[in-house]
C-alpha cells in the first residue's frame, strides 16, 4: 500500500506565540481518496491544510508529496490547488479570466485555454457565464467558479477549506453531492476541511477527527460513527449517550447500576471505561422487560423522529424513536449488546493510525 | 487701501441669498413640524453659502467685468497676453507720441507677453513631477505599511500622520532651515567632506517642499485600498502559480488602481495651485501659477483683481475637469477617506 500514498505528514507541529496549534500530526492521504479533516474551530484543521498548500510552514516535521519532501517549496510550485473559504475570486477579472488565471501563467496556447474554460464551466453547470463579473454572481455560483478555477489546473490534490460554509442548507446539500460526484468523475484526490459532521459523513472516504491540534481518530465514516475512539469523537459525530462504566470482564459492562452484555473485549477486568449508546439504538419497551426503567421527562418533535429525555434515577438517557410515549409515563429501556460501544476513558487517548477500508 | 468696492447689486445679492436661506429654513421647519436632524447642518450650510458659494460667484463676476463693472472678456485675453490690459489703457495720443519717438510697444515693455501661460505650463510641469515622485515614493511606502507580515506597519502609519498635524507653513519653514547654507544638511555635507552646496532658492528646493507636503495625500489613499484588500486574494494567486512579482503585477496592482487614481488627484490638484512653498523655498526665483494669482490680488494697480479672478476661474475649471476624470475611474470613491 506504500506506493499509493500521495501526501504524508510526518510529525508536523506548529506553534503560534507559544500556543500549540498542531501537536505531532501524522497522516497520509492516498491517491483519489476523499479525505475530510473534521473538528471544531481552532482544532488545527485549517492550519494542516495551509501547511499542505504551502501558505504556512510547520515548526517541525516533514510534508512528503510523492515521496519527496516539499516542506520548503513555495505554493506556486506545488501540484495542489485550493478552494478558499470565502472563494477569494479576483474581483477585477470576469468569470472566464478568473478560471483562466492559472493557465495563462503557464503560457498555455489561447485556444487550449478557451477549450478548458468551456469544459470547466460545463462541469460546474455555469455554461455561458464567461463574461459575467464575479461580483454579480450568487454565493453558490461564486463557489462553483472557485472550484472551476482550482480544478482547471488539473491539480494532483484539491484542498477545500470549508468551501460550503457560506451557503444555505439546501444549496449546501446539493453541492455536497455535486462535489462528491465531481471527485469520483475526475479521479482527483480531495482534502476537505469542515466542522460539519454530517457533511463529513456524506462525502468522505476517510474522516480525520481533530481536536486541540491532535488527531483523535482516523477511519471511514461508518467506523467513526459506530466505533468512536473516545467520548469527544462520540459526542462530536452524531448524538450520543455517554456513561461512565466499569468493564466487569470481557463482554460484560456495568453502568447505570446494571450489568449489560456487550460484544467488546480486551479491556481487562474491573477497568473504568466510557460507554456510548446512540439515541436511535435504545429501544423503548414495557416497564417489566426493560434493562433500565425511567420516567419520560420531555418529548421533542424533530421531524423524522421524536427526541425523548428519560430520567432513569441516576442517569438521563436521550432516546430517538419514531413512536412517541407521553411525558411522565414510565418506560423500560433496552439495548442490544451489539449497540453498546465501549471506549477507553478520555485521559489515555491514543490516536490510532489504523485506516479501515 | 484697496481699490475694490463691492457693487451695489452685490449687497443686494448677498441680502437676497441670506433671506432665501432663512426662508428655506423656516419652510423646512414648518413642513417637518419641528426640528429634525438636517437642521443641525444649517450652521454649516450658512457658512458654506457665505464663504464658499458667494465668493465663487464673486470670482466669476470679477472675471467677466472690468473695474467699472462693465462686462468684458479682456481678463481672459490677459491670460494669453499679460500686457493686454496695460496696452488697452494707453490713449491713442500717447501711442502716437511714442511712435513718433520711434519706440515700439516692445521697447515700452508692452509687447505680447506670455508669462501667464508660461507660468501655468511650468506649474503643471512641477505638479506633474511632484505627482510622479510622490507616486514612486508613496506606493512602496503604502505597500509596506499595508503588509500583514510587517509588524512596524501601524507605527509607520502614525509616523506619516503626525507631521500632518503640524501647520504646512511651519513644516515648510522647517524644511527651509534644513536646506539653508548653514542648515543641518549642509553641516552634514561639510562634515562628510562633500562641501557646502547651494540647496535653497532653486527649483529643486521648491519641488522637495511640494513632495514633502503632499506625499501623505498619495500614501493614504493607496494604503487604504491595499489595507482593505483581502490577503486571501494574494494567496489564491500564489496557489494558482504566481510568484511574488506576479502576485503584485496581476492582482495587487490592478486592484489598487482606485487608490492610485485618488492619490494622483489629491496630490496633483493642490500641487498645481501651490503658492507660498515656492516663495519660501524658491527665494522669489521660482514663480508658480498660485504665486501669480496671489500677486494679482495683492497688487494695488487697476484691473488686477479682475485678471486674478479670471486666472482663478481657469484654475477651477482645470480642477473640476480632473475631478470629473477621477469620478469616472473611481466612482465609489474607494480610495478616499482616512484624512
Amino acid at each position: 500500500m506504500e506506493e499509493q500514498r500521495l501526501i504524508s505528514l510526518e510529525n508536523i507541529s506548529k506553534h503560534y506565540d507559544g500556543v500549540t496549534v498542531l501537536d505531532n500530526i501524522n497522516l497520509y492521504i492516498r491517491k483519489k481518496e476523499f479525505v475530510t479533516l473534521l473538528g471544531p474551530s481552532g482544532c488545527g484543521k485549517t492550519t494542516t491544510l495551509r501547511i499542505i498548500g504551502g501558505f504556512e510552514t510547520a515548526d517541525s516535521g516533514r510534508v512528503m508529496f510523492d515521496s519527496k519532501d516539499i516542506s520548503g517549496i513555495p505554493p506556486y510550485k506545488r501540484r495542489v490547488n485550493t478552494v478558499f473559504q470565502k472563494y477569494a475570486l479576483f474581483p477585477h477579472l470576469n468569470v472566464q479570466d478568473n478560471i483562466a488565471f492559472g493557465l495563462k501563467l503557464k503560457k498555455m496556447p489561447k485556444d487550449e485555454i478557451a477549450r478548458k474554460v468551456d469544459y470547466m464551466l460545463d462541469l460546474v453547470n455555469l455554461k455561458g457565464y464567461h463574461k459575467r463579473s464575479v461580483e454579480s454572481l450568487s454565493g453558490g455560483q461564486q463557489q462553483r467558479i472557485a472550484i472551476a478555477r482550482a480544478l482547471v489546473n488539473e491539480p494532483e490534490v484539491l484542498l477545500l477549506d470549508e468551501p460550503l460554509g457560506a451557503l444555505d442548507l439546501k444549496l449546501r446539500k446539493e453541492m455536497q453531492l455535486e462535489l462528491k460526484a465531481m471527485q469520483q468523475r475526475l479521479g482527483i484526490t480531495f482534502l476537505y476541511v469542515t466542522h460539519d459532521q454530517e457533511e463529513a459523513l456524506t462525502m468522505s472516504d476517510t474522516i480525520v477527527v481533530m481536536q486541540g491540534g491532535r488527531i483523535l481518530q482516523i477511519g471511514t465514516p461508518k467506523s467513526i460513527y459506530d466505533e468512536p475512539q473516545n467520548a469527544f469523537v462520540a459526542n462530536f459525530i452524531g448524538e450520543s449517550n455517554i456513561f461512565p462504566g466499569v468493564m466487569v470482564r470481557d463482554e460484560l459492562v456495568h453502568f447505570c447500576g446494571v450489568d449489560f452484555p456487550c460484544v467488546d473485549s480486551g479491556f481487562g477486568e474491573d477497568k473504568p471505561v466510557d460507554v456510548v449508546i446512540r439515541p436511535e439504538d435504545i429501544l423503548l419497551v414495557g416497564e417489566d422487560v426493560g434493562q433500565v426503567t425511567g420516567v419520560i421527562k420531555s418529548v421533542l418533535f424533530k421531524g423524522v423522529h421524536y427526541e425523548m429525555m428519560i430520567d432513569a434515577g441516576h442517569s438521563i438517557w436521550k432516546v430517538h424513536s419514531t413512536t412517541m410515549q407521553p411525558e411522565g409515563s414510565r418506560v423500560g429501556l433496552a439495548v442490544v449488546p451489539f449497540n453498546i460501544h465501549i471506549m477507553h476513558p478520555m485521559e489515555d487517548e491514543k490516536p490510532t493510525e489504523e485506516k479501515a477500508q | 487701501m484697496t481699490n475694490f468696492q463691492v457693487p451695489v447689486w452685490g449687497y443686494w445679492m448677498m441680502g437676497l441669498g441670506f433671506a432665501a436661506f432663512i426662508g428655506l429654513l423656516i419652510a423646512y421647519i414648518r413642513k417637518n413640524r419641528g426640528f429634525r436632524r438636517p437642521i443641525f447642518a444649517s450652521p454649516y450650510m450658512l457658512w458654506l453659502v457665505i464663504f464658499t458659494v458667494i465668493p465663487c460667484f464673486l470670482v466669476a463676476y470679477f472675471s467677466f467685468t472690468d473695474p467699472q463693472g462693465n462686462f468684458t472678456l479682456d481678463n481672459f485675453k490677459s491670460f494669453w497676453d499679460s500686457n493686454f490690459n496695460a496696452r488697452k489703457a494707453m490713449s491713442p495720443e500717447d501711442l502716437a507720441l511714442y511712435e513718433s519717438m520711434g519706440l515700439s510697444l516692445d521697447d515700452l515693455g508692452l509687447g505680447r507677453d506670455s508669462i501667464n501661460i508660461d507660468t501655468l505650463v511650468f506649474s503643471l510641469w512641477m505638479a506633474f513631477l511632484c505627482t510622479v515622485i510622490c507616486l514612486l515614493l508613496g506606493y512602496p511606502a503604502a505597500h509596506i505599511m499595508a503588509d500583514r507580515e510587517f509588524k512596524l506597519g501601524p507605527t509607520l502609519v502614525i509616523l506619516f500622520v503626525v507631521p500632518m498635524w503640524m501647520n504646512f507653513l511651519l513644516r515648510t519653514i522647517a524644511l527651509m532651515s534644513l536646506l539653508e547654507d548653514n542648515g543641518l544638511i549642509n553641516n552634514v555635507l561639510e562634515w562628510i567632506g562633500v562641501g557646502r552646496q547651494k540647496l535653497l532658492n532653486n527649483i529643486a528646493a521648491v519641488q522637495a517642499g511640494m513632495v514633502y507636503n503632499f506625499l501623505p495625500f498619495m500614501v493614504f489613499p493607496i494604503y487604504n485600498v491595499l489595507n482593505k484588500m483581502d490577503y486571501k486574494l494574494s494567496e489564491a494567486a500564489m496557489d494558482l502559480g504566481c510568484d511574488k512579482w506576479h502576485v503584485f503585477y496581476k492582482v495587487t496592482l490592478p486592484l489598487s488602481v482606485p487608490g492610485v487614481v485618488s492619490g494622483i488627484t489629491m496630490v496633483f490638484m493642490p500641487a498645481v495651485t501651490t503658492f507660498y512653498i515656492s516663495r519660501l523655498l524658491g527665494g522669489g526665483k521660482v514663480q508658480l501659477f498660485g504665486d501669480l494669482i496671489e500677486a494679482k490680488f495683492l497688487s494695488t494697480s487697476l484691473n488686477e483683481w479682475n485678471v486674478g479672478s479670471a486666472l482663478s476661474l481657469l484654475m477651477m475649471i482645470l480642477i473640476l475637469l480632473s475631478l470629473g476624470l477621477l469620478n469616472k475611474v473611481d466612482p465609489e470613491g474607494e480610495g478616499g477617506g482616512m484624512i
